[in-house]
């Protein structure tokens, strides 16, 4: 069956109008311009990975400077793969429109457990956060938790 | 540029049109007159600031970097082979940008280092002069050490006698 869009004149008009620019480029382009290159590879730079924060001795600033550029790397990582996600429903969202509430409901599920989770881990830590502060809100969260039951149950008064 | 000067001839004309057909003409003492005409001033200042701004820095830049992508073009993404460690400027797309690191930039990797052997000797500085500052304040608070916060009293019999007369002065002088 041919395509529905190509035998309408109205369509075979624009898409001359279209050309009279496309078709001159894209033969430049062809023709003279990709012949003329070489292909050579660039790559992307590729880190190795160092002692965390919670395997340097505490008068080591060496290992601290070296695990702080790898937690800066890994919150920028962290941040690009919620984004990621946060996208593939919105896209979602987008195609279905009305419908998103009842047919995006595992993309949304899975971005907002990215974002809650990504919220627990690097969230309410300042502008000049450091793996420090980061590392010691997860030991202030594990004695909350250990005095107080899980997150999310409220805080335990004096009996 | 031969273009403009081509321009430059053929407005000419135009040019004595507009200087000699105003109506304000100031007859001195010569026989020539000077016709008095709005200043053109900031039109061809214009002109000359957009000329150099194009044809010195705009299309030659243009230019050289139309030219680089069509002769060397970008490069593409591919995976790192096995055991090959990367130049510098093998991270970047641009033949420009590759250029310029190759040339131009530092070594991020180095830098990285420099930075941490910069952060070891400045630690090891200041571990000794904590141990330094510690020891300074203990010979102060304990005085049982020669080093800081000794004075040797050498004249030991002018206090005696110093010592001898203040007595006799506080026995003469009670309630001083």
């Amino acid at each position: 069956m041919t395509d529905p869009y190509s035998d309408n004149l109205f369509t075979k008009f624009c898409t001359s109008v279209f050309n009279t620019i496309d078709k001159p480029v894209t033969w430049f382009r062809e023709r003279v311009v990709v012949p003329n290159r070489k292909e050579y590879p660039w790559y992307h730079r590729s880190y190795n990975r160092v002692p965390t924060i919670d395997q340097c001795y505490t008068d080591d600033p060496v290992c601290f400077f070296e695990a702080n550029e790898q937690w800066i790397r890994d919150r920028q990582v962290d941040r690009e793969i919620v984004n990621i996600l946060r996208q593939r429903w919105r896209d979602c969202a987008f195609y279905e429109g009305v419908d998103a509430p009842v047919k995006c409901v595992e993309l949304q599920k899975i971005s907002e457990d990215a974002e809650t989770n990504f919220f627990i881990k690097y969230g309410d830590l300042s502008a000049y956060a450091n793996v420090k502060d980061c590392y010691m809100k997860q030991k202030h969260r594990m004695l909350w938790e250990r005095r107080h039951g899980p997150v999310g149950t409220g805080m335990k008064t004096e009996q | 540029m031969t273009v403009l000067s081509v321009l430059r001839t053929a407005a000419g004309p135009a040019r004595l049109a507009i200087t000699h057909n105003s109506q304000q003409v100031a007859k001195m003492s010569d026989h020539r007159a000077m016709n008095i005409i709005p200043s053109r001033f900031q039109w061809n200042k214009f002109k000359d600031m957009l000329h150099l701004y194009f044809v010195g820095a705009a299309i030659p830049l243009l230019a050289g970097i139309g030219i680089t992508n069509m002769m060397v073009g970008p490069a593409t993404l591919s995976e790192i082979p096995e055991g090959y460690v990367p130049r510098e400027d093998e991270y970047y797309k641009s033949p420009i940008t590759r250029f310029l690191v190759r040339n131009f930039t530092r070594n991020e990797q180095m830098e990285y280092e420099k930075k941490m052997q910069y952060i070891w000797e400045t630690e090891h500085k200041r571990q000794l002069r904590l141990i330094e500052k510690r020891v300074k304040k203990l010979m102060a608070e304990r005085g049982d050490y020669k080093a800081w916060y000794y004075t040797p009293h050498i004249a030991r019999k002018y206090q005696r006698i110093v010592r001898k007369e203040t007595e006799e002065l506080m026995e003469r002088r009670p309630a001083a």
